[in-house]
């Protein structure tokens, strides 16, 4: 598969917040794509949000903004979710070069 | 020997396990392409060469834990002693995703056959998979499928005799997380394995392990783990140090990375990945300013479809009545048993015929509502709908639930429990009812074309619907910010791939509808319908207060008067008289009684006695004023169309404003009898059930009255619009 996964545990926690290309989910621009770093302690229902492949090392795109401003469209392995601007500014990412 | 076994289906939702499900049983339980279509448990069975089989169908999950209603309901499933084999169905075009909750029902070590479903969209995604390889790794045989058109299901019944053969020596699957992690694992598995006791023995103290490692809540409650909370945390600190992830996610982490060594080995992509269609689509469809406008341009083509198919079926089906009703005339003389021939024709042809008229009309409905449901695009109006719905305090998911609504209140009330959070739950059943069902159709299709010009209807009939909607809306926020306030929970809904709904799933739904609306209108509404008849026609009166035949004659008499002026008159007296013997019946008499009442929302008795029958079902409001007009008055032309001759009546006897009154009172009073019944049992309380009566009774009452009494005080609607 594509969606490389790194294993559990090398965690990319530690990589320095300077890094210009890390930031939240919530500020993936539309057709972007990007790599899940970390979850910040106050994202609500982690649980959830692992359990449909959403773990520091997966590779996911921003497909879509829904009308007023709410939900985001994101595709994590192969599928598309939907889930709220709120719990994706929880989620740290590092962006990825344009190709 | 025949033997007896329990299977359980299990999979994500929206994997196609209903379909495989109807495949093997042979049921006919709906599909849809969104998540959460089956919301309990259902129960079918088939038999396999001389075995019989329970196949139980239960919620879609991601998960085998329980931080959902579904998920709940699975879990108490599948750890429930007694299951000989679990089928798991995937959808194998997404298998990294799909294979997560295997490994979770793998660790069961309950005997287990694996679907890869949708093998169809796997292959043309480029997917090829090592199934020898992937039999190993999960220690149990996999079939490939492709549901939606049968394909594969009698390798799935051979695969599935195999399997049944060796449930005492199955193979395990062999599933490691690494050496930390399994070390963790044991040790845990120490402490619990003596607190086990029967209940739960049936399961390896593996599972719970792994279950307690990521302090599952429900796992954690159970009475033989208490206590072990110290050696859990230690377990879990320890983990914590050599890998920096918290507890909940840490075993999510680990499984999705053995999932991925295992797709590394044994799936593989044999051409280039393309773009798929459904992206292609939901590039417009769930656009940020394109999406509203083409989902409002959904809606209004359903609408439009709905009535445009359905007109010149629902002629065939007047005219047949009128048919059998000519038929009954001719040959059943009117002196041979003359009560029983005007129950025949006036209860029971104008009763269950008005009903049955707008059959057309809800199967149409359903067609067009079942096409969005299968293609996948509910799952795209919830998105795109979410951000005004959350003006509202309610959210995407309530949404779908909302547009079912509109074909029948009672599965969209089940509909709801795809809703997390309990409170939105709550909130969106309560204002569910606002939502202009089926049976409510054939109230307005009868009476908009009564009192609107045509230039007109189009524009009442959204009306009406829009009011509905609105005052959902509205309810919904006025119930969020007083009872059920407090914070939303997390928002996650998967939006399938669009999918070319099967013409056979989409008639077949279509189908059970109409044969459920005609069992409705045979049993509840026959049974209204001669009920109502009775009490409109008992008691009989005799004596009467005027003496009518006397004054007729005088009419007749009267020389001064030009025949047709004659004709006119003994019409006025005949009605007069009419008129006094319908109120003399049961019926007239609680009408007459509550008149008072109803007198300033613009309703007489006769719509006051309609609106009682229309507690029973909606449908009843129709056939109550056929059977009350077909007795009460002649028409001035006796007319072809039955419906039409009902119109006319009811244009001479109320203004274009009462008869908006009483749609608006129909939409907005208390639901049908089954919805109350539905609402109780979803919300498991009868004080709701009545709240909401009471309620919904109150804003129809007082919303009628403000709408006539300023209608009347500005004259509108007191004259005809032509």
């Amino acid at each position: 598969m594509s969606d490389n996964k790194t294993p559990a545990g090398k965690a990319g926690a530690a990589v320095s917040s300077s890094d210009p290309a890390e930031c939240t989910l919530a500020d993936l621009p539309v057709g972007q794509t990007a790599t899940v770093i970390n979850m910040k302690p106050s994202l609500r229902g982690k649980k959830k949000f692992a359990d449909v492949g959403i773990v520091p090392g997966v590779e996911l795109q921003m497909e879509a903004h829904a009308p007023f401003g709410g939900l985001l469209r994101i595709k994590v392995m192969e599928s598309s979710l939907s889930i709220h601007r709120d719990d994706a500014a929880n989620i740290i990412i590092r962006k990825q070069e344009l190709s | 020997m025949s033997r007896k076994y329990r299977i359980v289906l299990a999979g994500n939702p929206n994997c196609g396990k209903t379909t495989i499900f109807n495949c093997l049983t042979g049921a006919r339980q709906h599909v849809g392409n969104y998540p959460g279509v089956t919301v309990e448990s259902k129960t079918g069975g088939f038999t396999l060469g001389e075995d019989e089989i329970e196949l139980i169908d239960i919620p879609g999950i991601y998960s085998l834990s329980s931080s959902s209603p579904e998920e709940g309901v699975a879990f108490e499933e599948l750890t429930r002693p007694g299951i000989d084999l679990i089928i798991n169905v995937i959808d194998s075009s997404i298998p990294q995703r799909s294979l997560y909750l295997s490994t979770q029902l793998a660790e069961l070590h309950i005997p287990m056959l694996i679907i890869f479903n949708m093998s169809d969209e796997a292959k043309k995604k480029g997917l090829k998979f090592n199934i020898p390889k992937l039999q190993s790794y999960f220690g149990c045989s996999i079939v490939q499928t492709v549901g939606s058109r049968g394909d594969g299901i009698d390798k799935l019944k051979t695969a599935l005799a195999e399997s049944l053969l060796h449930l005492e020596d199955h193979d395990v699957p062999k599933l490691t997380y690494g050496a930390d992690v399994d070390d963790a694992i044991r040790e845990i598995v120490q402490w619990i394995e003596p607190a086990m006791t029967d209940r739960v023995r049936h399961i390896p103290a593996r599972f719970f392990a792994i279950k307690l490692l990521e302090k599952d809540t429900c796992v954690m409650r159970m009475n033989e783990f208490q206590g072990l909370d110290a050696i859990i945390d230690a377990q879990i600190a320890h983990l914590y140090a050599r890998h920096a992830i918290k507890a909940e996610t840490f075993m999510a982490d680990c499984r999705y990375a053995m999932i991925s060594g295992a797709c590394r080995d044994a799936i593989s992509f044999t051409q280039e990945r393309r773009r798929e269609i459904s992206d292609k689509i939901d590039a417009v469809v769930t656009n940020q300013w394109v999406g509203l406008p083409l989902f409002f341009a959904v809606m209004y083509l359903m609408f439009w479809f709905t009535f445009t198919c359905a007109a010149p079926i629902t002629a065939g089906i007047e005219w047949m009545f009128g048919w059998i009703q000519s038929l009954i005339e001719r040959f059943w003389s009117p002196d041979a048993l003359p009560v029983l021939r005007s129950l025949t024709i006036d209860g029971v042809i104008h009763g269950v015929g008005g009903v049955v008229v707008f059959l057309p009309n809800i199967l149409f409905l359903f067609l067009a509502i079942a096409f969005l449901e299968d293609t996948g695009y509910m799952a795209r109006a919830a998105f795109v709908m979410d951000g005004i719905m959350r003006k509202f305090d309610l959210q995407g998911k309530s949404f779908v639930p909302l547009v079912l609504g509109f074909g029948c209140n009672v599965p969209a009330i089940m509909a709801t429990r795809s809703i997390e959070s309990e409170r939105d739950r709550r909130t969106t059943i309560l204002v569910l009812p606002l939502m202009s069902c089926g049976a409510r159709l054939p109230i307005y299709v009868l009476l908009v074309p009564a009192f609107f010009a045509v230039k007109y209807q189009a524009f009442v009939m959204f009306l009406i619907y829009a009011i509905g909607v609105a005052f959902a809306m509205l309810g919904a926020r006025l119930l969020k910010s007083t009872l059920f306030k407090g914070d939303g929970e997390v928002y996650l809904m998967e939006l399938p791939p669009y999918r070319v709904p099967t013409a056979k799933s989409i008639l077949l739904h279509m189908w059970d509808r109409g044969v459920m609306y005609l069992k409705k209108a045979g049993t509840i509404i026959l049974g209204v319908s001669v009920l109502l008849f009775i009490a409109n026609n008992f008691p009989e009166k005799t004596v009467f207060d005027a003496d009518y035949g006397a004054q007729i004659m005088a009419v007749a008499a009267d020389t001064t008067l030009t025949p047709e002026e004659q004709a006119t008159a003994v019409k006025r007296i005949e009605n007069r008289r009419r008129a006094e013997a319908a109120e003399y019946t049961i019926s007239g008499r609680v009408g007459k009684f509550l008149e008072p009442a109803f007198k300033p929302i613009g309703f007489d008795w006769r719509a006051t006695t309609a609106a009682i029958g229309a507690l029973a079902a909606k449908e009843v409001f129709v056939s109550q004023l056929g059977i009350l007009f077909a007795e009460g008055e002649v028409a001035e032309d006796a007319l072809e169309d039955e419906q039409e001759s009902l119109r006319q009546l009811l244009r001479r006897a109320y203004t274009p404003l009462q008869g908006f009154c009483m749609m608006l009172f129909c939409l907005l009073s208390i639901p049908c009898l089954a919805t109350l019944a539905i609402i109780r049992r979803e919300l498991n309380s009868w004080k709701w059930m009545f709240l909401e009566a009471a309620g919904l009774f109150a804003l129809a009452y007082v919303t009628t009255l403000v709408v006539y009494q300023i209608g009347l005080l500005l004259k509108i609607g007191t004259n005809y619009l032509l």
